[in-house]
């Protein structure tokens, strides 16, 4: 027989002399063998300056049992290694600081930003969730989750209720999400604003584990607005309390005139200057206002979302996210731009000043500052006989900070004060049925 | 042939389904969640459609296109832009096949009876049909078509196919965008997908267990055909011939799959590639792989 | 209460939006879907939540951490 290309080719064009009209849409099929479909991704994240590296592996089944019900479980693994800011800021001299076990110290070369004692932690996420309909027109949610890293581990559970109306152009959805988190910090949990000591001395710590309750409110709006867009708006509460502070971020308290972090004298080994633990209130409020839209050109289709965020810490920040995705080949090309601001946590402060009243609250982490942070990143992907699809990604990630000018104390105006972040994100991902 | 003209409509949980009978098959329609009258005109239009193509084109019925054209072998006879359309693309894929599908090969079946049997017919008897076999022996030109004097004509490899196509075409007319699946005899279509994005499930027949589904395949849009020996075959010697017969040797094909199903834009494609599949016998995968359209074979 | 009066102009917005069951057909593609690639979503919300002070928008977070 002929060539098979010439084959098809022939086929087409037989085909559309004979039933006249041009059938636009291409075939979309699917065998149902066992109902399980996959999705599986490979991550890779890495800062700049030998910070922070993670490598995580995530797997999520999904298997359809008609009638639309179905069950999902994802499970994550990733391992963590490196060290972040720690809050503590840089010098002109080297600094030394007891390590989070009490047992050792580390250093930190003169002129860098002081990094956490380097670390290595695994994390396992199991997650899972069942979908039914409830009757006509109404769907129920529900979810679990467990997740456990050496010194914390997470217990939550969610439940929602979706409504459609409108010919199924609108849905509006409510969901409630609970969890509990316990917090057992290698070394124990530093006593707020206790000044780091010695190693061996642990009268700075607490012993026992500590929790944090979290709940969260949804509710949902998705919308068509036409044949080739649809919105969706979400509305979230979140309520925290419990143990909120990050056990390993620390304050230098520092000189009044110079900026300089005061100097201390261990006894054996310890820190060489005055560091504090940091404190966050024990309760936290957020709510955000979410949107997103999602419209075709034809066959390219946009992704643009926004969220705004506010809480009770005095923190706000925006959130601009923009895709594109553009059929390439046989796949397709999506660049990425995310762009996001945040103002600092009202307790946020680069250094504590001696002899100032000490606050009731303060924390040094660049994760509570002023910041924007920008990430570009493209995806490819690529579909395969059988509806399977492999994709990669590659993304970066700045961070640039700053801090309250009030807050910038003699020679710190000459150091780095906020501690910028650059990190490349690469993803593999595949997807596939059995 | 008396086909029932009753085609009856009920209701399932969350679309419609239209019944009647039309070529020797059972033909359904299922109807996306629309009002009742819209349904019924739906059902209306694609059984008197599957019924006028009955009609037009059935080697049975006395009234029909096929008919006329078959009695007036050895004279000319003009045909109307339907049925020219149809002898061209008759004629491409004979071209296609190199020989081996071939419209006028239906009088071979006076020597071939699939009843699930042993009879095999002899070499003499094959060779005496064989001459009024051939479309190179036809004159062609469109609009008039001459036969020679006991050559014959059959749409029956093409015709259940297109009759879903262009019975998907007068549902698009009265209800575009509408989403339907027609199924004439597992020759399936579905022009637009549906409004949640679920897609219509439609079970393939497993060859050896009759009635039992081995496959379901989630139909979103397109359309499916599948052929096959399940029903109508020789069993001979420890082979099973199928009831698809190579036009150019006058024998079935041997060592075909028992059952191809091809997914394709259009049934009429679909139902080409399942034939010309067929037709290669042993080769059948290899054809079905290059052509890049999603396939199952049994 | 300030978030009324957005509620009830979400609202308006069904009544006069949407589309026929049968003109759907671009809404099937996957792509259009919200949640089409979950588990990436997920994973971004993750290192997000590592990084920043702010956290989901789009739906429950997967998880607690002790990354933040």
């Amino acid at each position: 027989m002929k060539n098979n290309d010439n084959l098809n080719a022939a086929l087409a064009a037989a085909t559309c002399a004979l039933l006249g009209s041009a059938v636009a849409a291409p075939v979309a099929a699917q065998e149902e063998s066992s109902g399980w479909s996959f999705d599986s991704t490979l991550l890779y994240y890495g800062e700049s300056d030998d910070r922070v590296r993670d490598i995580s592996a995530a797997v999520a089944a999904q298997r359809d049992f008609g009638d639309e019900r179905k069950f999902s479980a994802t499970l994550t693994a990733d391992t963590l290694t490196g060290a972040s800011a720690s809050g503590a800021i840089a010098l002109d001299r080297p600094q030394t600081f007891t390590s989070p076990s009490g047992r050792a110290v580390y250093t930190t070369a003169a002129g860098a930003v002081p990094l956490d004692d380097t670390f290595l932690d695994t994390r396992f996420a199991l997650n899972a969730s069942w979908t039914q309909p409830l009757a006509r027109l109404y769907t129920v949610s529900a979810g679990v989750g467990f997740s456990t890293e050496y010194d914390y581990t997470h217990l939550g559970a969610n439940l929602s209720l979706a409504r459609d109306f409108n010919k199924r152009n609108t849905t509006l959805s409510a969901g409630v999400a609970w969890s509990q988190d316990d917090v057992d910090p290698v070394g124990g949990r530093p006593i707020p604003l206790a000044q780091m000591l010695d190693v061996g001395n642990d009268s700075n710590k607490r012993n026992g584990g500590e929790s944090k309750d979290v709940l969260d409110l949804l509710l949902g709006f998705t919308q068509v607005l036409n044949r080739t867009t649809v919105l969706r708006v979400n509305y979230s509460y979140s309520d925290s309390s419990g143990y909120l502070n990050d056990p390993y971020k620390l304050l230098s308290v520092v000189d009044p005139l110079t900026g300089d972090t005061l100097a201390r004298v261990p006894i054996g080994q310890g820190p060489d200057g005055v560091y504090l633990f940091e404190s966050r209130p024990d309760a936290r409020t957020k709510q955000s206002l979410y949107a997103e839209v999602k419209h075709a050109f034809g066959t390219p289709v946009m992704h643009f979302a926004y969220r705004y965020m506010t809480d009770d810490w005095g923190i706000d920040s925006h959130t601009g996210e923009v895709r594109l995705r553009w059929p390439l080949g046989d796949g397709y090309i999506e660049p990425q731009l995310r762009y996001y601001t945040q103002s600092a946590a009202d307790f946020y402060r680069a250094s504590l000043v001696n002899g100032a009243a000490l606050p009731r609250y303060a924390s040094a982490d660049f994760r509570l500052g002023d910041f924007d942070a920008t990430t570009v990143g493209v995806k490819y992907g690529h579909g395969t006989t059988g509806g399977n699809e492999w994709s990669i990604r590659a993304e970066y990630y700045q961070q640039t900070g700053s801090v309250p000018q009030e807050q910038i104390i003699g020679n710190q105006a000459r150091r780095e004060q906020y501690p910028d972040l650059s990190a490349v994100i690469v993803q593999f991902g595949y997807r596939f049925r059995l | 042939m008396n086909t029932s003209c009753a085609a009856t409509l009920t209701r399932n949980a969350d679309h419609w389904v239209g019944r009647f009978v039309a070529m020797a098959s059972p033909c359904e329609i299922l109807v996306d969640d629309v009002q009742a009258s819209l349904a019924q005109q739906v059902l209306d239009v694609v059984a008197s459609e599957a019924w006028r193509i009955e009609r037009k084109y059935s080697r049975y019925r006395t009234d029909s296109a096929v008919h006329r054209i078959n009695d007036s072998a050895g004279s000319e006879t003009v045909v109307d832009d339907e049925c020219a359309n149809l002898l061209d693309f008759a004629a491409t894929l004979t071209r296609l096949s190199e020989g081996a599908f071939d419209i006028t090969s239906g009088v071979l079946r006076k020597a071939w009876t699939f009843d699930g049997g042993n009879h095999v017919p002899s070499q003499a008897q094959i060779d005496a049909l064989l001459a009024s076999v051939g479309w190179h022996r036809v004159e062609w030109q469109r609009p008039v078509l001459q036969l020679q004097a006991g050559m014959q004509i059959d749409f029956g490899g093409i015709g259940k196919e297109y009759a879903v196509d262009s019975a998907a075409d007068q549902v698009e007319r009265i209800a575009p965008g509408l989403s339907c699946l027609i199924n004439f005899g597992g020759d399936v279509a579905v022009r637009n997908a549906r409004p949640d994005g679920k897609p219509w499930r439609v079970g393939i027949e497993n060859c050896t267990r009759m009635g039992a589904a081995e496959r379901v395949v989630q139909l979103s849009r397109g359309a499916l055909a599948t052929s096959g020996d399940a029903r109508r075959f020789v069993f001979r010697d420890g082979h099973r011939y199928s009831h698809i017969l190579d036009a150019r040797t006058g024998w079935p094909v041997r060592n075909a799959p028992h059952s191809i199903t091809v997914a394709a834009d259009t049934c009429t494609q679909a139902g080409t590639l399942t034939t010309l599949a067929m037709l290669k016998g042993c080769n059948a995968e290899s054809l079905l792989r290059e052509s890049g359209a999603q396939y199952w074979l049994q | 209460m300030k978030k009324l009066p957005f509620c009830l102009v979400l609202l308006g917005l069904a009544g006069c939006a949407g589309v026929q069951p049968w003109e759907r057909d671009v809404l099937a593609r996957p792509e259009m879907s919200l949640d089409n690639a979950p588990l990436e979503a997920a994973i971004d919300d993750h290192i997000y939540f590592s990084k920043e002070a702010s956290s989901g928008g789009r739906g429950f977070g997967g998880g607690g951490c002790g990354c933040n």
